[in-house]
């Protein structure tokens, strides 16, 4: 990428405002609905939180350049230009205090796609280098290591020989021909492996054929929430190349949110192509799979269970029904939280936020939201949720806030009930 | 004389356990790589699992203490990995495993859990050695199980 200069940003911000741009900033009508509809303006009442506010610098470079008024007011110096201290300061309002989360599109009485508006904004913020520091970490290790945390093959081989040896069934890696690529979160290789050995065991069970790439094996995409649609469109590649080579039919994307918005709906748009592959989310797979009879559970919980919905699955992915036929197999006594499915409330760590540590203390504030919907339920004592950030998120809001509950990732959970008839001992 | 030589047997002597003896039989495993964490909540952890019969609120203390140092040292979403901290992350899952509540023990049970969060830990410090050698935890936790095993029958 070449040096970020205000220059550049600008020139960024200017290529981003398309037609849809021009309407939706011609369209607002100064309502506030979209700032009750965001959770860091909700739960901290900072209006410079309101997320129409987040894209301030990038509707005045549209006025000034793009209207006839805005450019009497730039030709007469009556309009203020944009610089390096303002942008600068709305680094804070476009990435720490934005998860990306989708909440403000939904209640835009005039249709305005916000949260699009913000993703686009950081283009021109990443242009110039009004980046965070964390965001530019993950991002750099995304491109040099293939992994934003800096996992490499042999740590994600190591988990797999860990597996392999607890249930005596094989990580295949490249194989040729697979019905699915099983794409994973750095997080759940180093958090959560229990999520590989989940997916291994019931694909087995369900008999189907699966493959992990060992040159794409990453999911997430910090392009995406940086800003950057270069190396967002790097990352795709990476894994659209790998599924190609491996002939696969489906993708999978693993427990998290944002990676599944980063395939399946910007991944073809990012290349400039269609994909010649389907991707799923794997609790889609996983409905499908229950739908067909492959996938058998047995015994129920007893514990009062409710689901989060990570945002990027529901709002912008429609994957509202598939987790709840799934707990239906293994949950009697399930209950949901006031705002579920498209409209649920953002864990507020997402679209990059979890990877600001300037954002710690914010992102906690946030959390008031999820603690709040979570204290409108009766006895509810397991929280199940389908995003391994979601999950950190919400374990170390409740630690805080001093809530003792157990949070799960829905893929161990099924796992964890799941009937395996030609089960291989390890 | 309990002989324990691949992972089928592991489990089922740890399944057929009563839950006091698997709290106590995780312990042993946590013990061999607490050092990972250098926690004093592990270890505290530890002794109130190696403790036959713990108070509730002992459990309780030792429980939230222990999931408390798993939520101080995780890896966040997008930080540069750690491999040493992980370990330390893991071996403090195993150690809330061993002080959970029963209505929280998982279908496996406290010393499998802990058995296998602690084999996690050892496979994160070979990642942070850039060793390429396997985990010989698995092995160690065998024997240690077959030593635990003999002297409870000598015992009974």
């Amino acid at each position: 990428m070449s040096e970020a200069t205000l220059e550049r940003g600008l020139n960024a911000l200017k290529e981003v405002i398309d037609t849809p741009m021009a309407l939706f900033f011609s369209s607002c009508t100064h309502c506030g609905m979209c700032a009750t509809a965001c959770l860091f303006y909700t739960e901290t009442e900072n209006p410079a939180y309101t997320p129409i506010n987040k894209v301030e610098p990038l509707r005045r470079l549209w006025e000034q350049e793009y209207t006839l008024v805005g450019r009497i007011k730039k030709a007469l110096g009556m309009s203020k230009p944009i610089t390096d201290e303002e942008l600068e300061e709305w680094k804070e309002y476009a990435y720490n205090a934005c998860s990306l989360c989708g909440r403000c599109t939904m209640v835009c009485p005039v249709g305005n796609d916000i949260t699009y508006m913000i993703r686009k904004m950081r283009e021109g913020m990443a242009a110039s280098g009004h980046t965070p520091e964390g965001l530019v970490g993950a991002s750099t290790r995304a491109v040099e290591i293939g992994s934003p945390m800096g996992v490499k093959l042999p740590a994600l081989q190591a988990q797999a020989r860990h597996v392999e040896k607890d249930t005596g069934i094989d990580i295949p890696f490249d194989v040729e021909g697979a019905e699915y690529l099983m794409l994973m979160s750095s997080m759940e290789i180093m958090n959560y492996p229990e999520y590989l050995e989940a997916v291994s065991r019931i694909f087995h069970a369900a008999g189907k054929s699966w493959t992990i790439s060992s040159e794409a094996f990453e999911a997430t995409n910090s392009g995406i929430q940086i800003g950057s649609s270069d190396i967002a469109r790097q990352l795709v590649s990476r894994v659209v190349n790998a599924a190609e080579k491996l002939k696969v039919k489906t993708v999978i994307s693993p427990e998290c949110g944002h990676a599944y918005t980063a395939i399946r709906w910007e991944g073809p748009n990012l290349i400039g192509r269609p994909f010649p592959f389907h991707v799923k989310h794997i609790l889609e797979v996983l409905d499908e799979f229950r739908a067909e009879g492959l996938l058998k559970t047995e015994g129920f919980e007893d514990a009062r269970m409710t689901f989060h919905d990570p945002c990027q699955l529901v709002r912008r992915g429609g994957v509202v029904q598939q987790p709840r036929n799934l707990l239906n197999m293994v949950a009697t006594d399930f209950v949901e939280m006031k705002d579920h499915g498209i409209m649920n409330w953002c864990c507020g760590a997402g679209g990059g936020v979890s990877a600001n540590e300037d954002a710690e203390e914010l992102k906690m504030k946030a959390f008031n939201r999820k603690k709040h919907q979570l204290e409108e339920l009766d006895g509810v004592e397991t929280l199940v949720t389908a995003c391994a950030n979601c999950r950190i998120q919400i374990e170390e809001g409740l630690e805080e806030n001093e809530i003792d509950m157990p949070v799960v990732g829905l893929t161990e959970l099924l796992a964890e009930h799941l009937v395996e008839e030609n089960k291989t001992e390890g | 004389m309990t002989d324990i030589n691949n992972e089928t047997q592991f489990r089922q002597a740890l399944k057929q356990m009563s839950m006091a003896n698997q709290r106590e039989a995780g312990a042993l495993f946590v013990e061999q790589v607490a050092y990972l964490a250098d926690d004093e909540r592990i270890t505290f952890a530890i002794r109130v699992a190696k403790n036959k019969d713990p108070a509730d609120d002992e459990l309780t203390a030792a429980h939230k203490a222990a999931k408390a140092a798993a939520i101080d040292c995780y890896t966040r979403c997008g930080s540069d990995a750690d491999w040493s901290a992980q370990a330390g992350y893991f071996v403090a899952r195993a150690a809330s495993a061993i002080v959970s509540p029963e209505k929280d023990v998982g279908r496996d049970g406290p010393a499998w859990t802990a058995a296998a969060n602690s084999r996690l830990a050892r496979t994160c410090s070979i990642i942070d050695a850039n060793d390429e050698a396997e985990s010989q935890e698995a092995g160690k936790q065998y024997r240690i199980l077959e030593d635990y095993l003999n002297k409870l029958n000598k015992r009974v």
